[in-house]
């Protein structure tokens, strides 16, 4: 089922890079965000992707029924938190505001996020070339049937 | 070759085809993963194997497995991956057309046999 399992490779990649832009897409939105619930300021959000291999094709390919994730495909394993310490500013009025008078921002460069966004944008596109260059092979395969 | 019929030839080819394009597939894939290498396979080596599993009559291309192997040469990013998307791109359309090639072959192939049973009567 080479064809299937292309178009499933594929959409790995297209949920992974979307679930990617929507972790940069949050981190921009959350720039100045000061307060949150576990409180302190918001903490950076970053990705880690993984490819999943180790069982060989064979293995893959006579399993029974589909396999969840064919060999070669991208997971989003993990949504780690960003080690680096928030940025401080001196705002006495702020509410959240120390005793200091120092107010603590999350650490996010905005251009550091776009970058990162229209790297996700970019992957997405491609791996959605793929899935119609895998479209366009099926629809060949059936006009054999074609006369 | 001389056991192994253009038919079963054919249906190899598109199998071997099938299978590259599907490590191209994984390869754009993973892109973005951290210390993936591209892998690929070697075509010639695989279609040798069709075909003289095709002549042995015993296994047919179904049984076929394609030996992925890492390709060197290519410039590794820092964060250890070495996927080239101009590479990637480049082998997707090749593929593509050449299995285009493949299933016009087979339709003319049954072409060719629809003309001889048409011819007879």
């Amino acid at each position: 089922m080479g064809l299937f399992d292309m178009m499933n490779i594929s959409a790995s990649a297209l949920s992974a890079e979307r679930q990617r832009a929507e972790v940069t897409s949050a981190n921009l939105a959350n720039a100045e965000t000061t307060h949150t619930d576990a409180g302190g300021p918001y903490v950076r959000k970053q990705v880690v992707f993984s490819a999943t291999s180790g069982s060989p094709f064979r293995t893959v390919f006579n399993g029974i029924g589909r396999a969840a994730h064919p060999t070669g495909s991208v997971q989003l394993t993990q949504v780690v938190d960003d080690t680096a310490p928030p940025v401080k500013r001196y705002e006495p009025g702020n509410p959240d505001a120390d005793s200091t008078g120092y107010v603590e921002y999350p650490a996010i460069n905005p251009v550091t996020e776009m970058v990162d966004l229209m790297g996700s944008v970019r992957a997405y596109q491609l791996n959605a070339s793929a899935v119609t260059a895998a479209k366009q092979m099926i629809q060949e395969s059936i006009d054999i049937l074609k006369s | 070759m001389a056991g192994i019929s253009t038919m079963q030839l054919l249906e190899g080819y598109l199998k071997v085809n099938t299978d590259r394009q599907q490590m191209i597939t994984s390869n754009m894939a993973n892109i973005d993963t951290p210390g993936y290498h591209t892998k690929d396979m070697n075509f010639q080596a695989a279609m040798q194997q069709v075909a003289y599993e095709g002549n042995t009559a015993q296994v047919g291309p179904a049984s076929f497995e394609p030996a992925s192997m890492e390709v060197a040469g290519l410039p590794e990013r820092p964060d250890g991956n070495n996927v080239n998307i101009d590479r990637e791109s480049l082998l997707l359309s090749q593929t593509q057309l050449q299995y285009q090639m493949g299933v016009q072959l087979i339709k003319s192939q049954f072409h060719t046999l629809l003309t001889a049973i048409k011819e007879g009567s």
